[in-house]
């Protein structure tokens, strides 16, 4: 009971000490407040994005894996009885895609066309659905389901209706020659907005029966096969088979991989950006280290009184330290509280990354501020204050009470 | 069978051949040399001397707040040269009130907080805290009004009254006082003498430096230190302290 009136009381004179030196003490809590601002600001902002990213990645089917072909590698039906035959295979299909340009209203918007057999593409991402309209059949090749943002300009003016027609302008490459092509489809359904635009956007994207693609697009080559196994815990295993079959022909790629990578560089990401707040905390306690010095040896006399007073070696270190203890949870206040409002800043600009050559997505995330995050940075900011506090609290504990009271 | 009952007063500070070098690289200083006193409880008596003569690092002694090169002290019976630093803060605490010739309080805090500082290390709760920094500061002779206050809005005697009810807020049995009259005009040095006067009275053992015969005229014994000796212990002459003088 003792210890904590005493504890409280020297709380109290640290806050009162640090008021008489206002200046002195607010640009130290501001070169204190910068650690914990940074380290706020960027991990939430990091932590936002993982979460959204990754999210977006397992919401693409955690047991989906996608083959594309490979140095002139062409799949065809015995690549695909193959892997059909493959145990853990629930399903496989080829596909043809290609990036596109299609007049949404005033604009033109890049897109991506798959033709597929589109009740797969159902079965792997999860929250997919159809506003309104219904799916193609494999014959009605002619018919397409399009992405929300497709059939609603930016202002969410409905552009395209069921029925109408769209037209597909691609790039098609044979023989080394290139050439304009145009095709034209008819809405048959139309996607509920999915949102992110991560790999693969199902919003941007007009998905055609699979007999579309040698029809409507005029491609003789699958552009890869969509497998779906039974269970996502089978994944691995279809990834070390499938690589197995086709060493470097063939690109192999799973979602649940793909969330894993991005994790693994979410976690460097979260690392890099902790390390270099480190150095904004380093230079903080080399700021409090050097105010309390000064403190300190302006106060020597007091410090002296103190003493005959009756205040022990620790009761004097404590009461030092408290007062870089408070500067660094005033610094931490601060600095937390403009993380916050700098996160939200930061999250609301977005993040472009480029999906394909000319196709940049904007993806806007909001930031996880965690309580872990808030918890690791007061617990650094601390630290600091400790860490620049307990040399000249050490100091002014040490000095002989005759000698602090004859200092000039 | 006559049985005779004698009141023996009891040494509550014993000094026994205590020596005070200081060295500064070849040079060596004697600040005490060899210096033996005792004073018993509820004793008044005043250290004079030349500046530079040993008062203060006497009273420093006595004090706890520095240590002997050899020699012992001994507070209340207790041989302090064997204890640890934060027992000897624990007795200065508990035994040893301080007075010092600028009354060294604490510009920023109120009085009320100046008072009060000696209980902290106790852990003692605010607001008996309050109540005895009340008693003490009316037993030094202040005014409760003070309290609120900051030390510089006083005047120079009444901030000394603030040190002394600093100085006994904890009821110590020993106040020690470093000139405690050297800062102050002839008016407020006869009230701050006039109040160890009474705290003595009360039981409180006291030690006084200062340069002012007609201060040490009121204490009960006068030791006289000159080269860090003790050269003479005098009996003060009480018509000519400062309380009866003009």
């Amino acid at each position: 009971m003792a210890i904590t009136q005493f504890i409280f009381d020297v709380f109290k004179l640290a806050f009162k000490t640090l008021t008489e030196r206002k200046m002195r003490a607010t640009l130290t809590i501001i070169g204190i407040a910068i650690g914990p601002l940074a380290l706020v600001m960027i991990s939430s902002v990091i932590d936002g994005y993982a979460d959204y990213v990754i999210t977006q990645i397992e919401g693409l089917g955690q047991n989906a894996i996608v083959l594309f072909p490979e140095s002139g590698y062409k799949f065809s039906d015995s690549d695909l009885n193959a892997i059909r035959a493959l145990p853990g295979v629930e399903r496989a299909e080829p596909f043809y895609s290609i990036q596109a340009q299609v007049k949404v209203g005033t604009q033109t918007k890049v897109v991506f066309v798959y033709a597929i057999p589109v009740d797969i593409v159902f079965e792997a991402i999860r929250g997919l659905e159809v506003s309104e309209g219904s799916i193609p059949s494999d014959s009605d090749y002619l018919k397409a389901v399009v992405g929300y943002k497709i059939a609603y300009d930016d202002n969410n003016n409905k552009v395209y209706d069921i029925g109408d027609v769209i037209t597909i302008t691609y790039l098609k490459t044979s023989g080394g020659k290139t050439e304009i092509k145009r095709a034209s489809v008819s809405v048959s359904a139309i996607l509920k907005e999915f949102g992110g635009a991560f790999i693969l956007s199902p919003d941007t994207t007009i998905f055609l029966p699979l007999s579309a693609g040698q029809k409507v697009l005029g491609l003789n080559e699958w552009s890869g096969i969509f497998v779906l196994a039974k269970r996502s815990e089978y994944v691995p295993m279809l990834i070390k088979q499938l690589q197995q079959m086709y060493g470097n022909s063939a690109s192999i790629i799973s979602f649940q991989s793909i969330a894993n990578i991005a994790s693994s560089i979410i976690g460097a990401m979260n690392f890099i950006s902790f390390a270099a707040s480190l150095s904004a905390f380093a230079v903080a306690v080399a700021g409090v280290a050097s105010t309390m010095i000064t403190s300190v040896i302006e106060r020597t006399r007091e410090i002296g009184v103190l003493k005959a007073l009756g205040f022990t070696d620790i009761q004097v270190l404590v009461m030092i330290l408290m007062e870089s203890i408070v500067m660094s949870l005033i610094g931490a206040a601060i600095g937390i509280s403009l993380g916050v409002i700098g996160a939200h800043a930061l999250a609301s600009r977005g993040f472009e990354i480029r999906a394909a050559a000319e196709a940049i997505m904007v993806i806007k995330a909001a930031p996880k501020v965690s309580a872990y995050n808030i918890a690791r940075t007061l617990g650094l900011t601390i630290l600091v204050g400790i860490g620049g506090g307990i040399l000249p609290a050490y100091r002014a504990a040490k000095i002989p009470p005759a000698v602090a009271l004859r200092y000039e | 069978m006559n049985i005779r009952v004698c009141a023996v007063a009891r040494e509550i500070i014993a000094v026994e051949n205590v020596t005070k070098v200081y060295r500064l690289g070849d040079v060596v200083t004697y600040a005490l040399r060899g210096v033996s006193l005792k004073i018993f409880e509820g004793e008044i008596i005043s250290i004079m001397g030349p500046s530079g003569s040993g008062k203060t690092t006497l009273l420093n002694m006595i004090g706890l707040l520095d240590k002997p090169t050899s020699g012992r002290v001994i507070i209340d019976g207790i041989d302090v040269s064997r204890l640890g630093s934060g027992e000897i803060a624990r007795i200065r605490n508990d035994k040893i009130g301080f007075v010092f010739q600028f009354f060294n309080l604490i510009n920023r805090l109120t009085v009320l907080e100046n008072i009060e500082m000696p209980l902290i290390p106790r852990g003692i709760p605010r607001s008996k805290r309050i109540e005895m920094a009340r008693e003490a500061l009316i037993k030094a002779g202040g005014d409760v009004s003070w309290l609120p206050k900051k030390p510089l809005q006083l005047s120079g005697g009444q901030q000394q009254r603030v040190a002394i009810a600093r100085a006994i807020v904890a009821n110590p049995r020993i106040i020690l006082a470093d000139e405690p009259t050297g800062n102050l005009d002839r008016a407020s040095a006869r009230t701050v003498m006039k109040t160890f006067l009474e705290l003595n009275k009360m039981g409180a053992t006291i030690a006084i430096i200062t340069h002012d015969p007609e201060i040490a005229n009121c204490t009960q014994k006068i030791y006289i230190i000159r080269d860090g000796r003790i050269v003479a212990v005098q009996t003060p002459d009480p018509s000519r302290c400062i309380l009866y003088t003009q």
